[in-house]
């Protein structure tokens, strides 16, 4: 019983782990988005707070330089030697950006910009001279960027940035369940509503149809005989229905056992199965089964061909013929009931479709057919016309 | 006879052999103590750009006042200002390119 609940509970996951994928898609995307949008700010502002720190040390070689400019200034042309430092490089521009001397590495300089900027592994001060020694306007000063600051920067967004995505993801899964709990609990009712009444089903059922088995007609008058019949077939076919159900809720995900079956014994067997349904609207059977075999799980090839008979059963006109033909690979299952339209054919497998609301059951019945022979490699083939018949071809 | 006529002709060829920038600007400026290389240096420092400098020298050649003279006040008060110009805006354009060409900074720094 405990593994039944396991298993059941563990069919019911799996909705619920796509809802939880969903939205644990979004969450990171957005999660990632946000940690992005924070790293850039952070990374911006650190920049910014880098420039300050260098913009005081540029400004001090500015002035010197400035110095040295007008010292230049005033003993020009005799003195023409532009002066230079270790510590720095630097150009000097006229007041229409015209370079008037540079010793620059990196010529890109930006006179519109901030006064202080990084361009190409360099860090550059514009600064405006109030007096035009030697007609500069701009004196540019340009250190090389270590970079060192940025790695400390990437290891802080990447050391911050994994332990906010951890935690925010942890409050993610936890804000998950919280929110898909109530949808979580009633599945779980309901799926634990069906799997017992499922269960509870079977005992009746069992005891309706050997206790069908056990009464003997021949005593019996012809009205009692018909209306015994009757129950026989309405108990049927609850069993078939039964079988579904079971099939989907408890056994699909149970280990097959795989053996070699006779298919044309199977057949004789459920076509006796469901004898008394055919005959109820007077079906004949036209049977053309020759000797073949199959390597299959026995309760999932039964309950291929019981939903193929039953189908062709439900689904046939009174008076009509069902017929069967077996061979080595294949097997088709006919009959001259009343078809389905050409447009519909595709969506014949799919679950919970019924395209005739006259006739009984969940539309369950074709998606356990295909998806049992898909789990086979079996080919299906459905050729139906309205108004005359159905045939399915099964190839392997 | 002829010997003041060549002589003439001397004198005429070599007024029109100098250009605007000698003919207009240097006559005068010799006499001064400041060389127009220094006072080219004093309009860098005022105005800075080539067409910015071109601009400042041609106004004050129209219109010179004290208050706009790149000159000190000493100099000013010992030699006076200027005389308004009668050269022509385009005499002034020529002798102006000739005298930037001639002391501008560009490529002579090492």
């Amino acid at each position: 019983m405990l593994a039944l609940k396991n298993k059941a509970t563990n069919s019911l996951l799996r909705s619920e782990k796509k809802s939880l994928l969903r939205f644990l898609t979004l969450y990171v995307a957005m999660v990632i988005f946000l940690i992005t949008l924070l790293s850039l700010f952070y990374y911006q502002s650190q920049e910014k707070l880098m420039l300050s720190d260098q913009r005081a040390m540029l400004t001090k070689y500015a002035y010197i330089q400035t110095r040295r400019l007008k010292v230049l200034h005033h003993f020009f042309p005799e003195r023409v030697e532009y002066p230079r430092d270790p510590r720095f490089k630097s150009a000097i521009y006229d007041l229409e950006h015209m370079k008037i001397f540079s010793l620059l590495e990196d010529e890109n300089v930006r006179f519109d910009a901030e006064e202080i900027y990084i361009t190409n592994g360099h860090i550059h001060l514009v600064k405006m001279l109030d007096e035009f020694y030697l007609g500069t306007k701009y004196l540019v000063i340009e250190v090389k960027d270590s970079g060192a600051w940025r790695g400390e920067i990437w290891k802080n967004i990447i050391t911050y940035g994994m332990v906010v995505f951890i935690f925010f993801m942890l409050f993610g899964l936890y804000l998950a369940k919280l929110f898909l709990k109530p949808m979580r609990d009633s599945i779980v009712l309901l799926d634990r509503f069906i799997k017992d009444t499922t269960h509870e089903l079977n005992t009746p059922l069992s005891a309706i149809l050997a206790n069908i088995e056990m009464m003997d007609t021949d005593v019996m008058v012809e009205k009692n005989k018909t209306k015994l019949a009757r129950i026989n077939i309405a108990a049927k076919t609850v069993s078939v229905l039964y079988k579904d159900l079971t099939y989907l809720m408890l056994e699909e995900d149970q280990q097959n056992h795989d053996e070699e079956i006779e298919i044309k014994e199977l057949i004789y067997n459920r076509v006796e199965y469901f004898s008394v349904l055919a005959q109820s609207k007077h079906i004949a059977y036209d049977l053309d089964l020759e000797e073949s075999t199959i390597m299959m799980d026995r309760r999932k090839l039964t309950r291929v061909i019981d939903n193929l008979i039953s189908n062709a059963i439900k689904y046939n006109k009174r008076n009509g013929t069902i017929g069967i033909r077996s061979r080595e690979g294949l097997l088709v299952v006919w009959d001259t009931g009343i078809g389905i339209h050409e447009e519909k054919v595709p969506y014949i497998f799919d679950r919970y479709m019924r395209f005739n609301n006259s006739e009984g059951g969940f539309g369950i019945g074709l998606s356990i057919v295909k998806k049992i022979v898909d789990e086979y490699h079996i080919s299906i083939e459905v050729d139906s016309k309205e108004g005359e018949g159905t045939k399915m071809v099964l190839r392997w | 006879m002829v010997k003041p006529i060549i002589l003439c002709f001397g004198l005429v060829s070599c007024v029109f052999a100098q250009n605007a920038y000698e003919r207009h600007c240097v006559e005068c400026h010799k006499e001064l103590p400041t060389s127009l290389q220094r006072m080219f240096m004093r309009y860098l420092l005022v105005y800075s750009g080539e067409e910015n400098v071109k601009a400042g020298m041609k106004h004050y050649l129209k219109y010179p006042l004290k208050e706009i003279s790149v000159m000190s006040d000493l100099f000013i008060d010992t030699y006076g200002i200027k005389e308004k110009t009668k050269l022509s805006d385009s005499e002034i354009d020529e002798a102006l390119d000739i005298y930037w060409d001639k002391y501008k900074v560009f490529n002579k720094l090492k």
